[in-house]
């Protein structure tokens, strides 16, 4: 399978982790990405102003002819809000106006986990439990979804109540924790302006995740990863309190379990250390093959 | 023919603008007619008596009243000439004083002519009038009530009282409805069940009332007067007439367990099971899908009531008239995701805290949160879940959440004192009788009213915490609550489409059933013979649901009491010779009245009319027994005759709303151009593109077509299929070079006069710019030198 891939500002920034896991992931499954010549900010930066923003995000989407794969929640969610916007008969011709390549209809637009989740599910010559080399079994997550991911509504799953990521990590091995706060915002848009309420709200999402059981939680947007990962220090200095609770990105997560190395997956890179998740798994490893060196004996 | 014309000065209402002498003389010049008066007032004793002398003494055959509006005086004159011994269908009426001396009482010459032409108008259609019979058609007496809820009861009570035999036919095993399982209800906080179990067993035992429960309708033929009804009865696997209605006995030893419908989810029930204690018919049901054949219920019946083979029974009956009271669902609040309901126990739906509250529901009335079983401390009610709410596609109001929610916070309240009861509202809508009351009760008794719509509800380490903005306070709020009660909106029942498609009943875009007129009509569908009542065509609460079944009853009483229908003679007919059997009638008709094997047939019971069938008909083989093709092209030929005006226009009025706005301009004195010659069509949907082309023909600059507002029409969608028409035909005039704008179609209410009055103003400066009629086409046409050559 090609895909044309759209990297998005945050993949060469703070989101290193997430490009190179996402990179590392897709080629052990099996699929060709082809970067985008010559990309451009989804719209992101200028969403006050809707004919713009929809003109950036459409500049990308008309450089090729593949469907479009990115790994940033924010991106993702652009480049469809475009796509929809771009029904409307007036937008597309002032967004034509504008572009040197014409928009000219919609694209199959995907986020990294329909890449993986499909690659999994469609593997058609073969079990997924092929690909699935190292099964996650015994680690629990948290299953992370913040707010971008499914909206604009009428995507790949439910706007409020979700469960995409959910299968993936049953898929994967592990136990999705029940994580009553899976869709609050991570604050990470108003994290400026209103440091205290978005701390506040931060505090709690750490907290329900921890109490959930996790051993970590899943992130799916690199602003949410920058918020809970990146961030926490900081809030464990406010609260006086450790947190200690690793943020894996969802392709951190795949890649351990189709066999990739933690160094090929940028987890080094990552702000709470992961270290405590790969022991767990070590160790939940050793036992079974313990038992297992038992059993044949 | 001989035709008589009569004159009218309506004292100075007509004579102060118009010369009726002098238009009596002019009549007496045109084709046919032997007589022509001028009367003071036509409508007066002497006037008529003039008029039945006329008629013996003429041998007249045919009159004309140039007058008032029909619509004021036509009954009037109809008496009197069929007094006279005339066919009452044989008088056409030219309106001069509302559409004339009224409007144009400061251009008396321009006034003259018009009224000429209006009479010479109706004298042309006068003289192609046919003798109308209305005819009689036997009706059977008896009435299908589909529902069995508080409006179906009451119907079928009524009806039957007043010795109509009625079939009243549930789906589920018993009746009673939504009313049967609420608890007490507003404004009284009375019980429930209390007030409608005596009416649910009257109906048991009323001799009139044939009770078919737990069946289905299949199939409904023919039309009003004689609807062949025909569906199923499903076999309830207990014997009706066996069944004591003890139930311990079977459900006692029933080992399943489902969850219980009837409790909304809450309770449990066995697979043999009485839906509730006060079931009509007090008869058992089992469950098919639940049961397991064990055999113990038939071993425990003392009256061997069990009936494992019993088979479901196929009904048909024939009635006169139809009351669909099919009522309503709720909306599904988990739907609305960001609530969490189906997710977290303690979110629960109107309908439970109902049953909750309810003294024979699952808890024997303790208000409970579900996932500790322990009394809630403190509530939130929820309102506009799925109502007013355009992203789950209900823009409505469902207008009983308010009063339901203040009621059940009040009995909260009053039950337990110390908890906590807020309600979380948009707007509190209590319009009713004694219904604001209510709601200064529920605020004297310390109810907390937050206003704002909430945006989710979090579970959270247990315990649910409603996040909201208060709009009054100010600011974003989070409140916990041990129980939060979702006020789920009411929608349209979808078990209810099937009967929808039998009868062939409209929709409006909130799905409900659409009643005749949003206003006047409230219990009559598009559908002779059809009658709604209850939450089928909307949100209503109990009373105004019970009104609408008496409403229903009484309707369906007008018009099966006398056993005989007498039928509109005003109806289309079908050569069948000419036609091809393309069906676009059939598509076209409002009423259902056309259906179509080989050639078309009308059925003229149900034919309301209106003529859209007529002007669609690709081969003119459908005509008007009156309003008739030759008639109104009679018309349109007069009114151009002379064309003493420019620019000319022949206007087309439907009679229910543009017509009636044109006399309302005229009442209210509302003054405009003289240069339309207006013609009465039952609806716009019945100007043929050719009413239009011979008018253009005939010399006319412009043709107005006014129609009932859009979504006003009187037969649901006459005015879109004449915007249809005009639409094509405005094409095809700019095809052959004729300035489409010539053909102007526009909406006029009957309380709109200004706006037609405002229309004609228009148009006509707009018709001066385009230049008289052909002027484009001499324009397009290089000129060929003068005298061919010599």
């Amino acid at each position: 399978m090609k895909l044309a891939y759209y990297p998005g500002c945050v993949a060469r920034s703070t989101g290193r982790e997430y490009e190179i896991s996402t990179l590392a992931v897709c080629r052990a499954l099996g699929i060709e990405l082809a970067e985008i010549d010559n990309w451009n900010c989804c719209g992101a930066t200028h969403v006050s102003n809707e004919v713009v923003s929809t003109a950036l995000a459409a500049r990308n989407l008309v450089r090729t002819d593949l469907p479009v794969m990115t790994s940033c929640s924010i991106c993702y969610s652009r480049l469809r809000a475009a796509m929809i916007r771009l029904k409307d008969r007036h937008m597309r011709k002032r967004v034509n106006e504008a572009l040197e390549k014409k928009y000219d209809g919609e694209k199959e637009v995907l986020h990294v986990i329909e890449t993986i989740t499909r690659a999994l599910a469609g593997a058609e010559d073969q079990d997924p439990g092929d690909l699935i080399v190292r099964p996650l079994a015994g680690l629990k997550a948290a299953p992370y979804y913040g707010c971008l991911l499914t909206r604009p509504g009428g995507g790949i799953d439910s706007p409020e109540n979700p469960s995409i990521l959910e299968d993936l990590i049953r898929t994967l091995g592990a136990e999705p924790t029940d994580f009553r706060l899976k869709m609050k915002c991570c604050c990470g848009p108003i994290f400026m302006p209103e440091e205290e309420a978005a701390a506040e709200t931060l505090i709690r999402i750490l907290r329900n995740a921890r109490a959930s059981g996790a051993d970590f939680v899943v992130a799916l947007c690199p602003l949410c990863h920058l918020m809970l990962d990146a961030n926490q220090p900081l809030l464990e200095k406010k609260l006086g309190e450790e947190i200690d609770l690793p943020i894996l990105y969802v392709t951190q997560m795949a890649g351990l379990a189709l066999g990739l190395a933690p160094e090929e997956l940028g987890m080094e890179m990552n702000s709470v250390s992961t270290r405590p998740v790969l022991e767990k798994l070590e160790k939940i490893e050793g036992k079974k093959a313990e038992e297992e060196g038992a059993e044949v004996c | 023919m001989r035709i008589g014309v009569y004159v009218c000065h309506c004292g100075l209402n007509i004579a102060g603008v118009l010369e009726p002498s002098a238009l009596a003389e002019f009549a007496k010049t045109l084709p046919g007619v032997e007589v022509a008066r001028d009367l003071q007032f036509t409508c007066s004793d002497t006037g008529q008596d003039t008029i039945k002398e006329d008629i013996a003494e003429q041998k007249l055959e045919s009159i004309v009243v140039a007058a008032c509006s029909p619509r004021l005086h036509e009954p009037t004159f109809r008496r009197v000439i069929s007094e006279a011994g005339l066919n009452p269908f044989m008088l056409e009426m030219a309106n001069i004083r509302e559409q004339c001396s009224w409007v144009h009482m400061d251009e008396p010459p321009q006034a003259q002519e018009k009224a000429k032409d209006l009479i010479r108008m109706a004298v042309a259609k006068a003289t192609l009038l046919n003798p109308l019979h209305g005819e009689t058609m036997p009706v059977s007496r008896e009435v299908l009530v589909i529902g069995g809820g508080v409006a179906g009861i009451q119907a079928s009570l009524d009806l039957a009282d007043c010795g109509l035999h009625v079939h009243l036919v549930e789906r589920r095993p018993t009746i009673g409805g939504y009313m049967a399982l609420l608890t007490d209800v507003f404004p009284t906080n009375d019980c429930s069940i209390c007030v409608l179990a005596p009416k649910m067993t009257d109906v048991y035992n009323h001799p009139l009332i044939d009770l078919v429960t737990y069946a289905e309708i299949l199939n409904i033929e023919g039309s009003v007067g004689r609807f062949t009804v025909s569906g199923v009865k499903k076999a309830r696997f207990v014997d009706e007439k066996l069944c004591k209605g003890c139930l311990n006995e079977c459900a006692g030893v029933c080992p399943v367990e489902v969850p219980d419908d009837y409790e909304f989810g809450l309770g449990k029930r066995k697979a043999i099971y009485m839906p509730i204690p006060q079931a009509v018919p007090l008869v058992a049901c089992i469950d098919t899908s639940a049961c397991i054949g064990c055999g113990l219920c038939a071993e425990a019946c003392p009256v061997d009531a069990i009936k494992y083979d019993q088979r479901q029974e196929d009904f048909r009956f024939d009635v006169g008239a139809i009351i669909v009271a099919t009522g309503w669902q709720s909306f599904d609040p988990a739907r609305k995701e960001e609530y969490g309901y189906g997710r977290y126990r303690d979110v629960i739906s109107a309908l439970q805290v109902e049953r909750l509250l309810n003294a024979a529901g699952p808890t024997g009335g303790e208000v409970v949160r579900p996932s500790t079983g322990e009394v809630a401390k403190s509530v939130a009610f929820l309102q506009c879940v799925g109502s007013r709410d355009e992203t789950v596609g209900n823009a409505y109001c469902s207008r009983v959440c308010c009063m339901y929610a203040l009621k059940n916070a009040q009995l909260i309240k009053e039950k337990y004192p110390e908890t906590e009861v807020s309600i979380h509202y948009i707007d509190l809508r209590a319009g009713g009788e004694g219904y604001e009351e209510f709601y200064m009760r529920a605020q004297r008794l310390g109810i907390n009213f937050i206003r704002g719509r909430v945006s989710e509800v979090e579970e959270v380490d247990g315990s649910l915490r409603v996040n909201y903005e208060d709009t009054l306070l100010g600011g974003f709020r989070s409140r916990p609550y041990d129980l939060v009660v979702l006020s789920a909106g009411l929608e349209p029942n979808k078990d209810a489409d099937v009967v929808g498609n039998l009868l062939g009943l409209a929709k409006r875009p909130d799905g409900f059933f659409e009643i005749a007129h949003p206003k006047m009509r409230p219990v009559e569908a598009h559908i002779d013979g059809v009658f709604i009542a209850g939450c089928a065509s909307g949100p209503k609460e109990i009373q105004v649901s019970i009104a609408q079944g008496e409403a229903a009853a009484a309707k369906a009483m007008r018009l099966l009491l006398r056993g005989e229908l007498a039928l509109d003679p005003v109806v289309a007919m079908v050569d069948q010779e000419k036609c091809i059997g393309c069906q676009l009638c059939v598509e076209t008709c409002p009423s259902k009245a056309i259906s179509v094997d080989k050639t078309a047939f009308v059925d003229e019971a149900s034919c309301k009319g209106c003529g859209t069938c007529a002007a669609a008909c690709p081969v003119d083989a459908i005509d008007m027994t009156l309003f008739s093709d030759e008639q109104i092209l009679a018309q349109i030929r007069a009114a151009t005759a002379v064309k003493g005006q420019y620019p000319f226009i022949v206007g087309f009025l439907c009679n229910w709303c543009s017509y009636a706005g044109a006399d309302l301009a005229g009442t209210s004195r509302i003054q405009y151009p003289t240069n339309m010659r207006a013609i009465r069509v039952m609806c716009a949907g019945r100007v043929d593109p050719a009413f239009v082309l011979e008018a253009l023909k005939g010399g006319a600059d412009g043709v107005l077509i006014s129609g009932c507002r859009l979504g006003e029409c009187h037969y649901n969608k006459g005015n879109y299929q004449a915007y249809q028409r005009v639409q094509v035909l405005r094409g095809v005039l700019e095809k052959v070079g004729i300035n489409p704008g010539r053909v102007k179609i526009i909406w006029c209410a009957a309380s709109e006069g200004e706006i037609l009055a405002k229309e004609v103003r228009k148009f006509v400066s707009e018709l001066k710019e385009m230049g008289p009629a052909g002027s484009e086409l001499a324009a397009l046409r290089p000129l060929e030198p003068a005298g061919g050559g010599s």
